[in-house]
């Protein structure tokens, strides 16, 4: 740190060299986070889209090598 | 890592509802409860978007375990049949006795 921080009278009561990078909030429980709750949603109809699409392949697949249909 | 490889395509697909997805999918939901409990949230009702989410996850894993499990039986049944059939001596069919062979004749004592 900085030469005039040996100065101030504070270092004498927080000897801390290093300082953190995180910050912490109160939770927010009023107001949703809209966006990743969008988000949650929008990727879970993606993933169950993903799935039935999946299948329909994996059955097609299945008939192909088989000679059905 | 290969998981599935190309010869498992020739099995039939598992349903999409199948016993590993809904075990699976179940998991999710309560991990997703569980979280709310452990943040003191109301368990069932808050995080609604999470539980989804964790739920469908764990649903799409099932049903990707589905298809190793299936894969993993056929071949070691494909290899068990290939055995039996290379080794015919040592799967004898045993000679069965139908029980009115074995059982003495019944008297009643009445």
């Amino acid at each position: 740190m900085t030469f005039n921080r040996l100065l101030c009278k504070a270092v004498q009561v927080n000897r801390v060299v290093s300082r953190s990078a995180f910050t912490s909030a109160k939770h927010d429980y009023v107001n949703p986070n809209w966006f990743r709750v969008g988000m949650a949603f929008g990727s879970s109809a993606v993933l169950w889209g993903m799935l039935f699409w999946q299948h329909s392949e994996d059955v097609r697949e299945y008939k192909l090598r088989n000679g059905l249909e | 890592m290969k998981f599935i490889p190309d010869e498992a395509k020739g099995l039939p697909p598992p349903e999409i509802v199948n016993r590993n997805s809904v075990g699976l999918g179940g998991m999710g939901w309560l991990t997703a409860l569980l979280q709310n409990a452990l943040k003191l949230r109301p368990a069932l009702k808050s995080g609604l978007h999470r539980q989804v989410l964790y739920a469908t996850v764990g649903w799409l894993f099932g049903y990707h375990v589905t298809k190793v499990e299936n894969y993993t039986y056929a071949k070691l049944d494909r290899d068990m049949n290939e055995y039996v059939r290379r080794h015919p001596d040592d799967f004898v069919p045993k000679e069965k006795k139908t029980f009115a062979e074995i059982v003495e004749p019944f008297h009643p004592v009445r």
